[in-house]
């Protein structure tokens, strides 16, 4: 283009030195530009684009899985409603690491600085561009929710406490990363101090169960936002409990907010610099001690919580006086022998008769399941059936008690199922003599299905509409500007 | 091309940028060591000194980037001590452009001449008007990612004029680009500063680039001013006070090399006539030319811009003698010379 060697010789006549005021405040120009960028720019369509692609990944296994009737569907709701908001703040969190060190990087934060502008806004600005993620973030995860929830009213309430507590969560994330990068001079450094305080956030939800119980496991729970977050859905999405008995949960995630939001707008804030500057030595030293003091307190808790619960457990054994009576009890079954595809149920009854002249003590029906291949997996009777235990106060004399049992068919194989009948011991230094029912021969064929729960199409789909979208917003870019000249200069 | 001397202007009047006693420390190091400077309307600074001179701690704390430790500055009547006003009255090339790749040459003008409280209409009649000053009109919806880097510079020193300020500060504005691209920005600029009457401040590694666009010159050192002036001033301050190698170099036709150097010996102030180079020996067809270099008795006085008629006199005599002169050069210091000269005075 020849226009590159051609200098205009006329000078723009600008208004002069006077103070113009558009009225349009600093912060919604550089939320608008920096809209622009983390959208057109193609970092927040990617990223959301992963974020689609595991959920349905996510959602498809679940789905599998509660084909088996391994997982029932509040379960579900709340693991997928756990991961989206999970993953959101760990998109939240990258955004947010980016912005301030990012623009160092990119040498593009000078120019920002050199104008007449509030620190403050340009920060409040940025931080509204970042948390943009995150409502798309939740309406991507909608549909997969409902898909999820198989009709249960688990998902009218999952959308709203999804959104609150996201919404809540989220934004301070964003804040968290923002803060990270304000004293940061690399992305490097930034994205690497956003991902661990990320993990140690993360960390506690990870601990084994026992490690979660007790004064200090439930402690930490309610401190730590994220575990206190999950562990209030937990309870309302799955255990159907009252939010007013662990409205308590809400307290961390909200006073976290506050506390980032306070420390990014009126500590940081105003003070946002071109450097990212050095911290003195002794803030360093400072940091690497709570550092290696938080990791070496996730270390002992880990190694130790599990033993102490152990320890709970096997209480010390008085050797027990063998007074082994008999009992004229008898246990029939009325089932031999049955062959079922795999995700079907069998439906069994037992009759437990009382032979003798006296009643009987209280007795626990358990009923096993057995893998019959040596080299195949080791069957969890829980995962298999719903009633893995059931219970007889007494039998009268030749009174009969009978009692259902349904199984399902979780994974193919030769299986032999029974059920035992246990007296209960008279004392502790007593036990009982165990009963066992025949056995039912259970063959289990391989099932496999392509779209359980008809979640297939929202698996695929959600990725595809949003690549479609992502292309929408793209050649509606292209419209407005010329693609059409490259570099006409050398450069 | 190093021909150009401008006047010097008026000191006291019409300062756009006055620096007094500017200081910063890093640490316990002292970066800037009272820097005190003034700057007028219409005029341009060349702004100089080696890496670690304090050339950008000067530049950042001149721009409100940094704050000063000590000392003040004012730019056209507003105080040092309001950041924010301050900053409207200054434009800024920084040497690293910064530009979002994906916004156009014109939403970028348009940006920040809002953020300097335009309109988006007056942002935007404001932009296209300084896209067409600096030549990009016909790219001004293009991406900015896909500007050459010589049209990236020239988008830059269009964005620092967004506000029309008083004082401009260019940071290595040609870097990067080629012969032509440099000659362009560096009449732009010039432009700018006659016709905008605005104060630049132009820092640059490159020598002659500052002395053929620049009236005044500031050279830095370890912290500290180590020359200021007009640019022919401190070429001629500095070379009175130490430097060497003043005189003339003369082309004459191979025969009469030993005549010309006999008969120029003989002139008046002319200590020694010497050779000047084998080279130059075999050239000049069709019967060859060789040069001479004449250097005169006492170069502390004599000097092209005090005494030319001492050139007349050397040539007068070749031209009495009747020795064609094939080609003639006045010897004179330039600023690379002076800059090389004091930059190691201080180190020593």
């Amino acid at each position: 283009m020849s226009n590159t060697h051609n200098l205009n010789n006329n000078p723009v006549e600008l208004s002069g030195n006077t103070r113009m005021d558009s009225g349009t405040p600093t912060w919604w120009l550089v939320f608008v530009r920096e809209l622009n960028e983390l959208w057109m720019g193609g970092k927040a369509p990617v990223l959301l684009l992963i974020y689609s692609v595991l959920l349905g990944i996510m959602t498809y296994v679940m789905a599998s899985n509660s084909e088996l009737s391994l997982i029932p569907p509040q379960e579900m709701v709340y693991e997928t409603l756990k991961a989206a908001i999970a993953v959101g703040l760990f998109i939240s969190m990258i955004i947010g690491a980016d912005a301030i060190s990012g623009e160092r990087e990119r040498s593009t934060l000078e120019s920002l600085l050199l104008t007449p502008t509030s620190r403050r806004q340009i920060v409040f600005g940025k931080f509204l561009a970042a948390i943009s993620p995150w409502p798309v973030a939740l309406a991507i995860t909608i549909p997969y929710l409902k898909v999820l929830s198989q009709g249960d009213a688990v998902f009218a309430q999952a959308v709203p406490w999804g959104a609150l507590l996201g919404t809540a969560l989220s934004p301070a994330f964003t804040g968290m990363g923002i803060l990270a990068s304000f004293w940061s001079n690399s992305n490097k450094t930034s994205l690497f101090t956003g991902l661990g305080i990320y993990i140690l956030f993360l960390l506690p939800t990870q601990l084994p169960g026992s490690a979660q119980t007790g004064t200090m496991g439930s402690l930490l729970q309610q401190v730590n936002p994220i575990a206190a977050t999950n562990h209030f859905l937990s309870k309302v999405l799955v255990n159907n409990r009252h939010v007013g008995e662990f409205w308590p949960f809400l307290i961390s995630p909200a006073l976290f907010a506050a506390l980032v939001y306070v420390l990014l707008f009126w500590y940081a804030g105003p003070s946002l610099r071109l450097e990212g500057g050095k911290a003195s030595k002794f803030w360093v030293s400072v940091g690497r001690l709570i550092g290696f003091s938080v990791i070496a307190c996730f270390m002992i808790l880990l190694s130790t919580t599990p033993a102490m619960a152990l320890q709970q457990e096997e209480q010390p054994q008085e050797p027990a006086a063998m007074s082994i009576e008999q009992m004229p009890l008898q246990i029939t079954i009325d089932m031999a022998y049955k062959t079922v595809q795999q995700g079907d149920h069998i439906i069994y009854k037992t009759v437990v008769t009382n032979n003798g002249a006296a009643a009987s003590p209280g007795l626990c029906l358990a009923m096993n399941i057995i893998n019959l291949d040596a080299a195949g997996d080791i069957v969890d009777p829980e995962d298999w059936s719903p009633q893995r235990t059931q219970y007889i106060v007494s039998l009268a004399p030749g009174e009969s008690a009978t009692h259902t049992w349904r199984v399902n068919a979780i994974l193919d194989g030769d299986y032999l199922v029974y059920t035992v009948v246990i007296p209960e011991p008279n004392g502790r230094d007593a036990t009982s003599q165990v009963l066992a029912s025949s056995g039912i021969h259970l063959t289990v064929t391989p099932f496999t299905k392509l779209n359980p729960g008809g979640v297939l199409p929202y698996a695929i789909g959600g990725p595809v509409v949003l690549v479609l979208g992502i292309i929408f917003l793209y050649r509606l870019r292209r419209r407005k500007i010329d693609m059409g000249g490259g570099t006409t200069e050398s450069e | 091309m190093f021909e150009k001397n401008h006047p010097p202007g008026p000191r006291s009047e019409n300062e756009v940028l006055v620096a007094k006693d500017l200081r910063k420390f890093y640490g316990q190091r002292e970066a800037l060591k009272g820097l005190s400077f003034s700057l007028n309307a219409g005029r341009v600074l060349g702004f100089l000194g080696p890496n670690g001179a304090g050339k950008t701690t000067a530049i950042r704390i001149l721009t409100t980037i940094l704050e000063p430790d000590a000392g003040h500055f004012v730019v056209n009547g507003i105080s040092s001590e309001h950041p924010e006003e301050l900053r409207r009255k200054i434009g800024v090339l920084p040497e690293s452009l910064g530009f979002h790749k994906q916004m156009t040459g014109l939403e970028c003008l348009v940006f920040f001449g809002r953020l300097y409280g335009r309109s988006a209409a007056q942002a935007r009649v404001t932009g296209l008007a300084l896209l067409e000053e600096v030549a990009l009109d016909r790219r001004s919806k293009s991406l900015v990612g896909t500007y050459s880097r010589g049209m990236r510079q020239r988008l830059g020193i269009a964005r620092a004029l967004v506000n029309d300020p008083s004082v401009l500060f260019l940071d290595e504005p040609t870097l990067g680009l080629d012969p032509r691209g440099q000659k362009e920005l560096l009449d732009l600029i010039e432009r700018i500063a006659r016709e905008r009457n605005v104060g630049v401040i132009l820092c640059s590694h490159d020598l002659p680039e500052v002395e053929s666009v620049c009236d005044d010159v500031l050279i830095m050192n370890l912290g500290q001013v180590v020359a200021a002036g007009t640019v022919a001033e401190v070429i001629g301050r500095t070379r009175r006070s130490a430097m060497q190698g003043n005189g003339i170099r003369i082309q004459v036709p191979l025969p009469a090399v030993a005549e010309a150097r006999q008969i120029l010996a003989a002139v008046t102030n002319v200590m020694n006539v010497t050779p000047a180079g084998d080279d130059a020996a075999t050239q000049g067809p069709p019967f060859g030319a060789g040069w001479l270099r004449v250097e005169f008795a006492d170069s502390t006085i004599v000097n092209l811009t005090e005494n030319p008629y001492l050139n007349n006199r050397v040539l007068d005599a070749l031209i009495r003698a009747e020795i064609p002169i094939l080609g003639f050069e006045a010897e004179r210091s330039r600023l690379q010379d002076v800059f090389l000269h004091l930059t190691e005075e201080a180190l020593a």
